[in-house]
C-alpha cells in the first residue's frame, strides 16, 4: 500500500535511491517508480523535485538537469550535470542491523532454514557468517508450513485435528488466510467453520493436516485479520500478577489493560486471560519469576498445574 | 525560488560535499552553496547545519571534519564525505527471490526505531532495480518484537558508537553494574542478545536479564573488528552445539507434537541457556521428563517447587 507521508530524511533517502535507479536503468514513469519503491506518485514527484532543486547557489553549479515538461507528463528523466552522485550511499549501520536481524529471524523459521538464497543474502547484507541454531532438528513443522502456504495461496480450505491449549483434541475445517510468526510461536490465522469466527491456531498443535480442493468462501476472502494474535473473548478474567524484570515479557504475551508499575524491583500489573488452566502453564514456565496475586482461583490454578508437573505421568526409566 | 525543504537541503548538501575538492569545504562555503542555509539567519543555519550533520551520519553518509591551519576560526574546519560512503560492493546483485526475502525481513519489524531503518535500507537496495517476481511470501506475516526497555537505547548507542552501562542479572546470581562497548544486537533462539565488549573482551548479554535502564554514557565506544565479532559469534554457536539435553515425551501429547512427533518419543535439543530451556520445558507440565543433564532436571524441580510454594 502506498504510504502518503514521509519525513525529510526518508524523502532524502528516496531521492538518493531514485538517482541510483534512473542513472542505472534509464527513464521511468512516476507510476513505475511508485510501484517499485512502494510510495505514492505524489511522493515520488516530491523526491524528483528534491533532485532537481539541488543547485549550488554559491558557485552557480547545477548538479542534475531535469526535464520539467516530461515530469508533468509523469516521466522521470534527468541527467548528471556537475554532480558526483551516481548511487545512494551504502547502507547505514542501523539499516544493516535492522535488515540483518530481520533476516536472522526469518532464517530461524523452519521453512527457510536451508534456503540457499537466504544464506547468500545474510552473508551479503549481514556480517554474520554463523547460522542461527535451532533447538529442534526435525521437519514436521517445515512440512506443515509448506502445505499451509500452498493452501493460503490457492485459497482452499484445510481439514485437521487441533489440540488446544487445554490438551483437548477436536476436528476442524478452516479457511486459511495468513501465516503469522510471532517470535518463536507460529500461527495459522483463519476462519474456523466450527466456531464461525476468525481464530488463531498454533501450527505445532495442528495434527493430521489435509489440504482440500474446496475453495474458501467469498466472505472469508473479505475478512480483515487483526495484527494481534490473541482474540478478545467475552469470558476473559483479569488477573493481578507480579513479575521479576527478567519476566517482563509476560505483560506483552497477554492483553493487558492496566498500567504496569514497578514496586520493590518487581513489575506489578494485570493481564487478561482466557482460561485458568491455560494461565497455569504460562505462569509456571517462569519457575517462580512470576507470581499471581489475585483472584484466589487463579492462584490455585497455578499451584495445581505446578503440582501436577512435579509428578509427571511419564515414568522415569529406572522406576522399580 | 521557493524555500528549500529539509530533504532538498540534505540532498544539496550531499551533492556539494561530493563535488568538493580533496580538502573539503569550509562551513562558509557550505553556507554559500546550499540555498536553505544562504536564506537563513546565522543562528538558524548553525542549528540546521548541526542537525543535518547528524542526519547525514545516521543515514550512513560518513561526514568527516578535518582541522586545518587557518587564520580565521571560521575556516579552521573543513567538511568532506569520507571515501567509501558511496562505494557499493562490486557486482552486487540480488535475485528476485532474495529481494522478496528482504521485503519480508523489513516487514517483520515491529519496533518504532528499527522498522523505519529497515524500510529505508530496503528503499536504498531497490536502487539496484530488481523487481520481485512472485507473491508467494506474501502469505507470511512475521513479527519481530523488540519490546525490551533496553532495546531502543542499545540500538541508538550502537549506531552512534557510544558506551553504555546497565545492571545485569545472570541466572542464579546477583545483579551487577556493567560498562559495555555495544557492538551488535542479534536474535538467537527467540532471544535478543547484545554482543558487547567488557574490558576489551567480547561477551553476550541477554536483553531479558538487563534489569535497569540502559544509560548512554557519552563516551566513544571501542569498536571491535569484524573478524573478532565473527569469531565470537562462531564461539557462541559452538557453545550452543555442545549444550545438549535429552527429553522424554509422552506420546501424542502436546509436547510430543511440538517437538516434531519423534517415533521413539525422545528428543535431543541443543540450547544456549539452561534457565531459558527450563522455562520452555516447564510450560509443558506433565507432558515430558528430562533424561539429561541432571542440572536441568534439578533446575526444573526447583522451579516447580517454587511456583507451588509461591502460590500456597
Amino acid at each position: 500500500m502506498p504510504k502518503q507521508e514521509i519525513d525529510g530524511e526518508e524523502l532524502f533517502n528516496l531521492a538518493l535511491s531514485i538517482v541510483g535507479l534512473v542513472l542505472k536503468n534509464g527513464p521511468h514513469n512516476t507510476s513505475e517508480l511508485a510501484e517499485h519503491f512502494g510510495f505514492s506518485e505524489q511522493t515520488i514527484k516530491k523526491a524528483v523535485l528534491t533532485i532537481a532543486n539541488s543547485e549550488d547557489v554559491g558557485n552557480f553549479k547545477t548538479h542534475f538537469y531535469l526535464d520539467d515538461e516530461l515530469l508533468d507528463d509523469g516521466e522521470v528523466d534527468f541527467s548528471v550535470a556537475e554532480s558526483m552522485l551516481t548511487e545512494p550511499p551504502v547502507l547505514s549501520k542501523r539499516q544493516v542491523t535492522a535488515l540483518a536481524a530481520g533476516l536472522d529471524y526469518i532464517a530461524s523459521l523452519a521453512q527457510f532454514a536451508n534456503n540457499p538464497a537466504l544464506k547468500e543474502l545474510r552473508e551479503l547484507v549481514g556480517d554474520s557468517t554463523t547460522s542461527v541454531v535451532r533447538k529442534v532438528a526435525g521437519n514436521r513443522e517445515a512440512e506443515l508450513m509448506a502445505q499451509l502456504q500452498r493452501a493460503v495461496m490457492n485459497q482452499v480450505a484445510i481439514e485437521c485435528e487441533y489440540v488446544n491449549q487445554l490438551g483437548e483434541r477436536s476436528t476442524r475445517t478452516i479457511d486459511p488466510l495468513r501465516l503469522d510468526f510471532v517470535l518463536e510461536k507460529h500461527y495459522l490465522r483463519g476462519f474456523c467453520h466450527k466456531n464461525q469466527a476468525v481464530r488463531s491456531f498454533r501450527i505445532d498443535r495442528i495434527v493430521n493436516l489435509r489440504v482440500t480442493a474446496n475453495p474458501i468462501s467469498e466472505d472469508s476472502k473479505a475478512l480483515e485479520i487483526p495484527l494481534e494474535v490473541f482474540g478478545t473473548e467475552s469470558t476473559e478474567l483479569s488477573v493481578k500478577i507480579s513479575a521479576e524484570p527478567e519476566a517482563a515479557q509476560i505483560f506483552w504475551n497477554f492483553p493487558s489493560y492496566s498500567q504496569v508499575i514497578t514496586k520493590d524491583g518487581r513489575l506489578v500489573g494485570e493481564i487478561s486471560v482466557g482460561s485458568l488452566q491455560a494461565l497455569g502453564r504460562h505462569i509456571t514456565r517462569y519457575g517462580g519469576l512470576v507470581k499471581v496475586i489475585e483472584p484466589p482461583e487463579a492462584v490455585s490454578a497455578v499451584r495445581e498445574f505446578a503440582q501436577a508437573a512435579l509428578a509427571p505421568e511419564i515414568a522415569p526409566e529406572n522406576e522399580d | 525560488m521557493a524555500k528549500q525543504s529539509p530533504a532538498q537541503r540534505l540532498f544539496t548538501l550531499t551533492c556539494c560535499l561530493l563535488a568538493a575538492p580533496r580538502l573539503g569545504l569550509s562551513k562558509q562555503e557550505i553556507y554559500d552553496s546550499v540555498q536553505a542555509y544562504a536564506d537563513s539567519s546565522d543562528d538558524a543555519r548553525e542549528k540546521m547545519f548541526e542537525r543535518d550533520k547528524s542526519s547525514l551520519r545516521e543515514m550512513g553518509v560518513a561526514l568527516e571534519v578535518i582541522e586545518v591551519d587557518a587564520f580565521e576560526e571560521q575556516s579552521a574546519h573543513r567538511y568532506l564525505i569520507a571515501k567509501g560512503s558511496f562505494d557499493w560492493p562490486k557486482d552486487l546483485e540480488l535475485s528476485p527471490e532474495q529481494f522478496q526475502l528482504l521485503e519480508l525481513a523489513a516487514r517483520a519489524w515491529n519496533n518504532r526505531l528499527m522498522a523505519p531503518s529497515a524500510q529505508s535500507g530496503l528503499t536504498r537496495l531497490k536502487a539496484l532495480g530488481v523487481v520481485p517476481n512472485s507473491r508467494e511470501l506474501s502469505v507470511f506475516t512475521p513479527r519481530l518484537i523488540a519490546r525490551h526497555q533496553s532495546f531502543d537505547p542499545l540500538a541508538i548507542a550502537i549506531s552512534q558508537g557510544q558506551q553504555v552501562s546497565f545492571s545485569y542479572r545472570k541466572a542464579d546470581a546477583d545483579a551487577s553494574v556493567r560498562l559495555i562497548d555495544p557492538q551488535k544486537l542479534r536474535f538467537i533462539e527467540g532471544q535478543w542478545v547484545l554482543l558487547g565488549l567488557e574490558n576489551g573482551e567480547l561477551k553476550n548479554f541477554l536483553l531479558r536479564r538487563i534489569v535497569s535502564e540502559v544509560k548512554i554514557l557519552g563516551q566513544v565506544a571501542q569498536i571491535s573488528d569484524p573478524a573478532s565479532i565473527a569469531q565470537a559469534e562462531a564461539e557462541l554457536a559452538k557453545f550452543i552445539d555442545q549444550q545438549v539435553a535429552v527429553i522424554a515425551l509422552r506420546t501424542e501429547s502436546e509436547a510430543w507434537w511440538h517437538f516434531g512427533a519423534p517415533a521413539d518419543s525422545e528428543v535431543t535439543l541443543t540450547f544456549m541457556d539452561e534457565a531459558l530451556l527450563a522455562e520452555d520445558l516447564m510450560e509443558f507440565g506433565t507432558d515430558l521428563r528430562v533424561v539429561s543433564p541432571k542440572s536441568l532436571a534439578d533446575r526444573i524441580l526447583r522451579g516447580l517447587e517454587r511456583v507451588v510454594s509461591d502460590h500456597a
